[in-house]
């Protein structure tokens, strides 16, 4: 059992110290969005990953942790730090109504239910403009404060983003290793037999999408406080893909391959503005060449050729 | 045979058509506590028709399906495990991605309590259960053999010992009643002897088998009695012996050219 | 009546394009059980191309749609054999992922060869419109439902009639089948992936005249013709036919009588409304592959 906090304690230390050495606030805070991707990527890692079910609306989960926070705070003046538990709430809830009948379908049925769920929430972000701004986005979501701590500072933020995402990883790998994941993973591995050996595969999965619907709210709140400004754009079909995207380039059913994915795709575009006109074909492209070249993903791909080259020697 | 002679699954006329197909005529026989029945009959005899009906895969059209005193008519998969019924599956259905142990663990679930919530807290008691778990799943694989492989990929283990694991996982959710749908396909004779004498085993600690089997030499040396089927009616039912000496059933056996006895 | 009528033209319109663009993800799910999240990509090219030829270059105007699908389908086949076909074992969700970053990659490309202005192009003839009891008919419409049903009678000739169309229909239906009995399934894939690029840029060439394009029109219009082709049954070529215009028509009247702020809401209650009474959809094919 305590073998395997190592990895953790590890990664803990060196996001520690990657916060003490860097003052670049553009750094930082390119690092805090590589966090609140990982939120992103593991919430739909752990549905799509381990229980084998696929979400193409998962930002829609997102856009309501970020619009919620930003309702709760700004029109009803509530705390952030009671606008957090609403909106994860929200969240909760909208992915138990909807779970309920879109975890019946499967294969591309469910990818298209999810889906079409996730376009409808966008365009109420769009068209419900009393309430969300409309297409011209929503502006003054406070900055979060706990007691003397400003969570105004890049860095103060970055350490903030960090925490969730170190709880929400130890979170994971207690329910991976658990009675319940390994229920999961059965399910990934073959319904029928599942059910067969008597897990209740409906409820299970509705469980997960409303536990990985908690995760992208999570981040949709953290979004919303460091940029203060959120527009539908954000939170759009291509958002979604770009979710799924990071689960699978990074590695499905591995909780490091979630911040891996998540990593590459927050840099990339970063790195590619170097390439002005071309960066949309770069990007494209080098997506496609990962997937052709390491269909595993990044992490067990590149771990997979580290193995082969030590043979090799 | 342990206690009395009380039936613990009791099938009362049951019939069942596919479109125009009648798969099931008016079909009833009952299984006594801690016995092994056999389930026989030619191709197209409607044997997998009455084990998925059992199973919970489809409902009968008539008749009721009685276990332990309940009917288990709008039970889905995973309740009928909760009752105390366990099933194997034709082609192996293992959870291929996961060890011998965790399919084990797996086989357990309906026995165990930790949910979500109970994972993330990680109380004592998820612990105590844990290693419970663990503990029987390891009796389980020191019954099959498969010790030393705890830890394998399931995937990875040779086809012989897939059955014997997918049987030990039924096995650990305490099952009263087990489902056997074709164990012995795909075994050479060695691998069959030790699933007659691992069955032999479940029965000995009070598990009922239910066994459709093509295999007769296998079927007809464990079963205490045996039930015959042919074209959706059911021609016979006794013990081994008696059956094998029906006249009913040679007929039917001859008749369609499959005969597999002694084969 | 003569709003009625006005919005069911618009309708039929509609519903013709998403008809053929949901052809051509069913024609490449049935032989490939893959979704194309760059087919949308293929309609953008097509209308875009279209706007190079026949907008730019004047060429005459059936040499211009010639030479637009003749260019689609290439990039269709090109994007088959370099990227789909060099995969080794392939997963869908993988293929799936490789279709997304294709998407992105052709979005890039239209934007660095037309910029990123949207064009137009005139109607494919400059008659007047239609007038039927008020309600107008526009030219280009007919130009869109005649080039319709040529496609769709033409798939239907080359699927009954010809031996590859034959040969591709036994390879939908039995990969394994039809191996055995000679059938080069790599061929039929190949075939698949360039016909499907095909109806993609047919959509592409007949909306040039009725809409904006640019290099970004693809996202929308693909996902509308995905859901045109899992309202009908994914797989099935009349369910595609039946979703696109379903579609279309209740997308128009939902437009006329609600708002249009609703419109792309439509299609997509719509289509949850249908996964959850019918989750097959209306023409329920036989199980869809797992992710």
């Amino acid at each position: 059992m305590t073998r395997d906090r190592i990895p953790y304690a590890v990664f803990t230390l060196i996001v520690a110290a990657a916060g003490w050495y860097t003052d670049n606030p553009y750094y930082l805070q390119t690092l805090t969005f590589i966090g609140i991707n990982t939120l992103l990527a593991l919430g739909l890692n752990m549905l799509m990953g381990y229980a084998g079910q696929i979400s193409l609306g998962h930002a829609a989960f997102y856009g309501i942790g970020a619009y919620g926070t930003a309702i709760l705070t700004v029109h009803w003046h509530v705390s952030p730090w009671l606008a957090l538990p609403g909106a994860v709430a929200a969240a909760m809830l909208v992915a138990c109504i909807v779970g309920i009948p879109t975890l019946k379908l499967s294969g591309y049925y469910l990818g298209m239910g999810t889906l079409g769920f996730g376009m409808i929430v966008n365009i109420l972000f769009r068209e419900w403009s009393s309430v969300t701004g409309g297409a011209s986005g929503f502006v003054g979501i406070p900055s979060l404060e706990l007691g003397p701590i400003s969570f105004s500072s890049t860095k103060n933020y970055f350490y903030l983003v960090w925490g969730f995402v170190i709880f929400s990883f130890i979170l994971c790998h207690r329910i991976i290793n658990s009675r319940v994941g390994r229920a999961l993973r059965a399910i990934h591995d073959g319904e029928k037999a599942a059910a067969a050996v008597g897990v209740d595969t409906a409820k299970l999965k509705l469980q997960v999408f409303i536990l990985s619907a908690a995760f992208s709210a999570l981040a949709g709140f953290l979004y919303a406080h460091m940029v203060f400004f959120i527009s539908p754009e954000s939170f759009d079909f291509i958002a979604s893909i770009r979710i799924v995207t990071m689960v699978v380039i990074g590695g499905m059913a591995s909780v490091w391959g979630s911040l891996i994915g998540a990593s590459l795709l927050t840099l990339l575009p970063e790195w590619l503005h170097a390439f002005s006109e071309f960066e949309m074909v770069v990007y494209g492209l080098i997506l496609m060449i990962i997937m052709i070249f390491l269909p595993k993903g990044l992490t067990r791909g590149l771990l997979d050729m580290f193995e082969r080259a030590r043979k090799n020697k | 045979m342990t206690d009395n002679n009380h039936p613990l699954l009791q099938i009362e006329s049951v019939s069942k058509a596919f479109g125009g197909l009648q798969a099931l005529t008016d079909v009833s026989f009952s299984l006594t506590q801690g016995t092994i029945t056999g389930l026989i009959g030619p191709n197209g005899a409607g044997k997998t028709t009455l084990f998925n009906l059992i199973s919970g895969v489809f409902p009968p059209d008539t008749g009721t399906i009685i276990f332990n005193g309940t009917g288990i008519r709008n039970k889905k998969s995973h309740q009928l495990v909760s009752l105390g019924i366990a099933r194997t599956f034709q082609n192996v259905e293992l959870f291929d991605s996961m060890t011998a142990l965790e399919n084990i663990l797996v086989g357990q679930h309906t026995r165990t309590r930790c949910g979500m919530l109970g994972s993330i807290v990680r109380l004592p008691w998820v612990a105590e259960e844990e290693k419970k778990a663990r503990d029987f799943a390891m009796e389980l694989l020191d019954l099959i053999g498969l010790r030393e492989h705890a830890y394998t990929t399931s995937g990875d283990l040779p086809f012989g010992w897939q059955r014997l694991l997918e049987l030990a996982r039924a096995m650990a959710s305490r099952p009263q009643l087990m489902l056997l749908d074709e164990p012995a396909s795909g075994l050479n004779i060695v691998e069959t002897m030790r699933l007659g004498d691992l069955i032999k085993k479940f029965r000995g600690q009070g598990v009922t088998v239910l066994l459709v089997e093509h295999d007769m030499s296998l079927t007809m040396e464990i079963s205490d009695r045996i039930v015959v089927l042919d074209q959706g009616k059911k021609i016979a039912e006794g013990t081994p012996r008696a059956v094998q000496e029906d006249e009913a059933v040679i007929a039917a056996y001859l008749g369609t050219s499959k005969n597999k006895a002694d084969g | 009546m003569q709003e009625f009528i006005q919005y069911f033209f618009s309708g039929i319109t509609n519903g013709a394009i998403y008809a053929v663009i949901a052809i051509g993800f069913s024609m490449l799910y049935n032989s490939t059980e893959l979704i194309n999240f760059a087919h949308g990509e293929f309609v953008m090219l097509g209308s875009m191309c279209m706007i190079t030829f026949f907008g730019s270059m004047h060429l005459p105007l059936i040499p211009a749609i010639i030479l637009a699908i003749v260019c689609v389908t290439a990039a269709g086949l090109l994007f088959e054999r370099l990227a789909i076909r060099t995969v080794k074992n392939p997963e869908h969700i993988v293929l799936i992922i490789i279709t997304v970053g294709a998407s992105i990659f052709l979005r890039g490309l239209g934007m660095l060869i037309w910029g990123k202005d949207a064009f137009s192009i005139p109607p494919f003839s400059s008659h007047p419109p239609l007038d039927i009891h008020g309600a107008k008919l526009l030219s280009q419409s007919i130009w869109i439902i005649l080039i319709f049903l040529l496609t769709t009678v033409g798939l239907q000739l080359f699927y009954k009639k010809t031996l590859t169309g034959k040969a591709m229909e036994a390879n939908a239906i039995s990969k394994r089948a039809a191996w055995i009995v000679g059938i080069p399934s790599r061929l039929m894939v190949t075939l698949a992936f360039g016909l499907s690029a095909t109806m993609g840029a047919v959509a592409g060439v007949i909306i040039a005249p009725v809409t904006m394009c640019s290099y970004d029109m693809g996202t929308m219009i693909g996902l509308k013709g995905f859901c045109a082709a899992m309202l009908g049954g994914l797989g099935s070529l009349w369910g595609a036919l039946i979703g696109g215009f379903l579609l279309g028509i209740l997308e128009a009247f939902g437009v006329g009588f609600v708002s249009s702020g609703l419109k792309d809401a439509t299609a997509f209650l719509l289509l949850l409304f249908i996964l959850y009474v019918r989750p097959g959809g209306i023409i329920s094919s036989a199980d869809v592959k797992r992710f």
